[in-house]
């Protein structure tokens, strides 16, 4: 209610000379501005024009600020969707049936706006609907869309916009055809193809090397085994500040972890089925006895402290763990 | 290594007979190992199902057993889903309830009493002692080394990765899925390495088995067709894998179609379709192959290369068209959320709200197969070696089991068998070298030069097997090496079989309907707040009473209160859910209305404030309004439950809409008088509650247990002066309303 007050005191001596002309006329004016030009770009004055108390039209205003210095990466991102939207619904519906403007207002034009509607964060999206006419709607207050889910799509916003406007068109989406990826697209395909039939014959031994796949096969076991899947659908931090100005490199709690945790883990568990391997495969093959017996010492070593370091790693995410091995306990 | 045993008791037939007969024991040891550890929840607790899904588990083969097997294939189950209902026979995998049908008129027949409950709780260790024997069948098939079957199957009777889902009580289709599918996969490589249609049919029926019991089938479905493309890939193609797929998909997916809640999807679905593709590019492989061999021309191969090219990509685009014009039904939820790792937390929430959707961090696989994690890809190193059919399917179930598992956790499940028999593969390999008597004899210096020359010699030549074999094999020298390696290994194998029993005992025998907690003293104290509320459902409420509650306990109020439910963890759809999400996140007087129309006589909530028991309704309460969300955006909204600043809060910060949704009056109400004024404490959330807490006119309280985990409110009944149910309610509180004089004076009953 408080942000209403400073609405209306703000759009007073707007609506005040908007309300002299004709209602419909403003709808085609701001129209007609819109075919050559959307979304309008609007300043503090437009902006209390567009959207004075007595209209017959719905005005869906985009609060954003695009200027690098505020370091508003939804905004940069949501511009080009918004652009998108309001593009192909002006397009779409060129007689205005649907009585819907898009108007864009930079906090570098509209400070005064951002101010009277106590707006801390951007971007806002205000969707204001008829006060009178036929789609009038009886709470005059605008309706405001969320971007708590990160970016969104045009798609998105489309529908939700179609929700509020009943009974009117909704013109679709349509998405220009991206040219360059396309050309991108198709040279990269027709360069492989190239490359494989000119380079074929050198790369076949190189395919159909065991060595090259067992590399490949375990490296990707060792990947998801160490919760790399985790990582990217959670999108954890890489590592973390532990408040001390120093660096955390495994995160507190069972369910959780850091990138570079895993990335730990996995390389623990590389060393231990390598030293494995090693003990299994190599070392019966060396034939002088001196330099196998030193080979078992130290692989078993190996294997020895690294399994009890994974262990104490181990009891730092599950507290009540009871095992352990000598030289971390 | 039998060749190495000296003694002559270990050799020729007697020998034979007295390796099988040891064999055989220790087989047996290892079964009883498995089934022995999964009985801690008996032990502590008393023999009770577990959990959720087995309680419906438990109620259907309660009614197969009770109506027969007809009865049950047709059962449509009122008692659920109200007003809308279950055609249960047809939507669920019967094979776990026929299983213990049979077990059951079998034991009758021998004339053995016995309570279908027990075969029900002690199903799942029963075939955990199968498993560790199947186990031990497969790995015995992929390498020659006799040991390294019985290492396989005493890791996978003990690995907690598999005991997770099959200790006693836990009566859910994992309990024998997981030994079907390990079965199953015996009965492939035994049909591929043979070539025989006999094998290949038995492969199939067990298939079609696994498919009777668990959708996890869909993984068998897509793993053997994956296999024989690799062989083919690899130019492995023979007449034996021929053989042995034709047969399988043949049968199998005849098999398959006799389930009724799969029917037509191995034709129609696209997660089938592999399977399909596969043999199709077989049928094509096999006729070229046998044009190859009779005709010799050059160009004509060529030709033939093309031909097939061709085919393959006109199947795949009319694949393609296919799925788009709609013929073949795009790929289900829970399988799409696999490949698309976001898309689920968009689409479909409910199946992002489960607990074991959740992608898998680290710790979870070091805690379910401790060193076996480590001994995994040793194994698979190991299988590079010598490059059969065989050691390509662990390899590619490795990768393929991996992924996923660490997408979802609980395809784990499935992950375990083949880390099992890996790590059984490196370990017995290791000890086959290190545990033996016999030494090399200690070269001479010359002999190191002359092998030093041989080596690299033969290096220039060799480029073809794996990088760490192609020195000639010597042997350990020394009894120092043999020792330590072989002692070490012994400690950490010890050491495993501490952490399985400690994991067992302590994450995954508890039956979660009864929670245990300890004393001051140290002695154990049960809460057993569930079954003190079914119970009061079962004996208080008239049979047909309609219990809303959230999906979670759907099955366990059928299941112990026998009382129909209006959703339940079959969640089969997803607007009923959401009407239930919209009333308990509502306001009263939009609830109301909801409830009235669904028939509902009570309520019941989980609350976990007074003991602190994380697992309540109000922490799943935000799944509940985003499901809901899912359907009515416009009157449900996830923003509004946030503060401003974005949390999630219930004490005097809470939102509006947060403290009028009936869900939080219902889980608070009456709360404040078990505290000093202004003291009352959440213990979950670990904040002070508003001093005032909430009035309820919709409903009143009706039950709540010992220890408030749960709560039961009786939906009132329409006024019957016809007033709204907040004027009742504030009138019977004896609040004055204007221009009323009359006192609340004592109840008259009203006669017409």
């Amino acid at each position: 209610m408080h942000f209403l007050k400073g609405l209306v005191l703000i759009l007073l001596p707007a609506a005040a000379i908007a309300a002299k002309r004709a209602a419909v006329d403003k709808f085609q004016q701001f129209h007609s501005k819109a075919l050559s030009s959307t979304p309008l770009k609007l300043d503090d004055s437009i902006y209390g024009q567009l959207t004075s108390a007595p209209r017959d039209y719905s005005v869906a205003v985009l609060l954003t600020a695009l200027e690098s210095r505020f370091g508003c990466q939804l905004c940069r991102e949501f511009q080009p969707e918004w652009d998108l939207l309001s593009k192909s619904w002006t397009k779409g519906d060129k007689k205005g049936e649907s009585r819907l403007i898009f108007g864009t207002l930079d906090f570098t034009d509209g400070k005064n706006t951002f101010q009277s509607l106590g707006l801390q964060t951007a971007p806002v999206l205000l969707l204001f609907q008829p006060t009178h006419g036929p789609h009038a709607v009886a709470d005059s207050a605008p309706v405001r869309y969320d971007f708590t889910n990160g970016p969104q799509s045009a798609e998105q916003v489309h529908s939700w916009v179609a929700r509020h406007l009943h009974d009117r068109p909704h013109p679709e989406i349509h998405r220009p055809i991206n040219w360059v990826r396309v050309i991108a697209f198709t040279t990269t395909i027709l360069g492989t193809l190239t490359f494989l039939s000119v380079a074929g014959p050198y790369l076949l031994p190189i395919i159909q090397n065991r060595n090259l796949w067992a590399g490949v096969s375990l490296i990707a076991i060792l990947l998801f085994t160490s919760g790399h899947m985790f990582n990217h659908i959670r999108k954890v931090p890489y590592v973390a500040g532990d408040g001390r100005g120093g660096v955390s490199y495994f995160a507190g709690g069972f369910s959780n972890q850091y990138g570079l945790e895993t990335q730990i883990v996995a390389a623990m568990y590389g060393l231990l089925s390598f030293a494995t391997i090693s003990l299994a495969l190599k070392i019966p093959r060396i034939a002088d006895p001196r330099t196998q017996q030193l080979a078992v010492i130290i692989w078993g070593a190996v294997i020895f402290v690294m399994y009890s370091f994974l262990l104490s790693v181990f009891r730092i995410k599950n507290g009540g763990y009871p095992f352990w091995l000598p030289p971390f306990s | 290594m039998s060749d190495i045993i000296e003694e002559p008791f270990f050799k020729g037939s007697t020998g034979r007979n007295t390796r099988g007969v040891l064999r055989l024991t220790i087989l047996c040891l290892i079964a009883a190992a498995a089934i022995a550890s999964r009985l801690f929840s008996v032990i502590r607790f008393e023999s009770i199902i577990h959990e959720f899904d087995p309680w419906f588990n438990f109620r259907a083969t309660k009614y197969l057993v009770q109506h027969g097997f007809y009865d049950f294939w047709d059962w449509f189950d009122d008692r659920t889903w109200h007003p809308l209902g279950r055609v249960t026979g047809g939507t669920l995998y019967p094979g776990l309830m026929v299983t213990s049908g049979v077990i059951y008129h079998a034991l009758r027949a021998l004339t053995i009493p016995v309570d279908i409950r027990n075969i029900c709780v002690l199903l799942a260790p029963g075939f955990s002692g199968l498993t560790a024997y199947a186990t031990y069948l497969f790995t015995n098939e992929m390498t020659t080394s006799p040991s390294a079957g019985l290492l396989a199957a005493a890791f996978m009777g003990i690995a907690p990765g598999y005991i997770s889902r099959s200790v006693a009580g836990s009566y859910d289709n994992e309990a024998i899925a997981i030994f079907l599918l390990v079965f199953t996969f015996f009965l492939w490589i035994k049909a591929l390495k043979v070539g025989s249609v006999f094998w290949g049919a038995w492969c199939a029926l067990f298939y079609g088995y696994m498919v009777s019991a668990w959708g996890g089938y869909v993984f068998i479905t897509n793993l053997i067709p994956l296999h024989v493309f690799v062989l083919v890939l690899m130019g492995r193609f023979s007449p034996r894998v021929y053989v042995a797929y034709c047969t399988w998909f043949a049968i199998g997916t005849l098999a398959s179609m006799q389930i009724p809640f799969v029917g037509f999807l191995p034709i129609r679905s696209s997660e089938h379709m592999s399977a399909l593709g596969i043999f199709g590019l077989l049928q094509l492989v096999g006729f070229v192959e046998f044009v190859r061999a009779g005709v010799p021309s050059r160009q004509f191969k060529t030709l033939v290369t093309g031909f097939v090219v061709a085919v393959v990509l006109i199947a795949f685009a009319a694949l393609v068209l296919l799925t788009v014009s709609g013929v073949i039904a795009p790929w289900t939820g829970r399988f799409y959320s696999l490949w698309d790792t976001g898309y689920a937390k968009i689409h479909i929430p409910i199946i992002a709200s489960v607990s074991e959707h959740q992608p898998t961090a680290w710790p979870a696989y070091f805690f379910d197969l401790n060193l076996l994690i480590w001994l995994f890809p040793a194994g698979v190193y190991l299988c590079f070696l010598k490059l059969n059919d065989e050691q390509v399917f662990i390899v590619v179930y490795s990768i393929l089991a991996s992924y996923f598992s660490g997408v979802m956790v609980r395809l784990m499940l499935t992950l375990t068998p083949i880390v099992c028999v890996s790590a059984a593969m490196a370990l017995s390999y290791l000890l086959d070298t290190y545990l033996t008597i016999k030494s090399p004899p200690e070269p001479t210096d010359a002999q190191i030069l002359d092998a030093a020359n041989n080596s690299s010699s033969k290096k220039a030549g060799k480029q073809d097997g794996i990088r760490s074999t192609r020195e000639p094999l010597v042997g350990i020298y020394t009894t120092f090496s043999k020792t330590t390696v072989v002692s070490a290994m012994t400690a950490y194998l010890l050491i495993f079989v501490l952490h399985c029993t400690w994991v067992t005992s302590n994450a995954y025998s508890s039956p979660s309907v009864v929670l245990a907690s300890r004393m001051p003293d140290g002695s154990q104290h049960i809460i057993d707040d569930y079954r003190e509320a079914y119970q009061w459902l079962r004996q208080n409420t008239p049979e047909d009473a309609k219990i809303m509650s959230w999906w979670d306990y759907g099955y366990q109020i059928g299941g112990m209160a026998d009382r129909p439910t209006l959703v339940d963890n079959n969640t089969w759809n997803n607007t009923h859910i959401a009407t239930v999400g919209k009333a308990m996140s509502s306001r009263e007087e939009v609830s109301y209305p909801i409830m009235r129309q669904h028939e509902v006589d009570y309520v019941l909530v989980v609350f976990g404030g007074l003991l602190g028991y994380s697992g309540d309704d109000i922490n799943k309460f935000l799944w509940m309004v985003r499901i809901a969300e899912g359907i009515w955006p416009d009157e449900v909204k996830e923003r509004d439950f946030f503060t401003d600043r974005g949390e999630y809060r219930v004490d005097d910060g809470a939102t509006e809409t947060m403290k009028n949704s009936l869900m939080y009056k219902m889980s608070y109400y009456n709360y404040n008088s078990l505290f000093p004024a202004g003291q009352a404490q959440d213990r979950v959330r670990g904040v002070k509650l508003p001093e005032v807490g909430p009035t309820l006119n919709t409903v009143e309280e009706a039950f709540t247990s010992e220890n408030w985990i749960i709560r039961i409110y009786k939906v009132k009944d329409l006024d019957n002066v016809g007033r709204d149910h907040a004027s009742a309610a504030s009138f019977d509180r004896g609040n004055k309303k204007k221009k009323t004089t009359k006192k609340r004076g004592p109840k008259v009953l009203r006669v017409e």
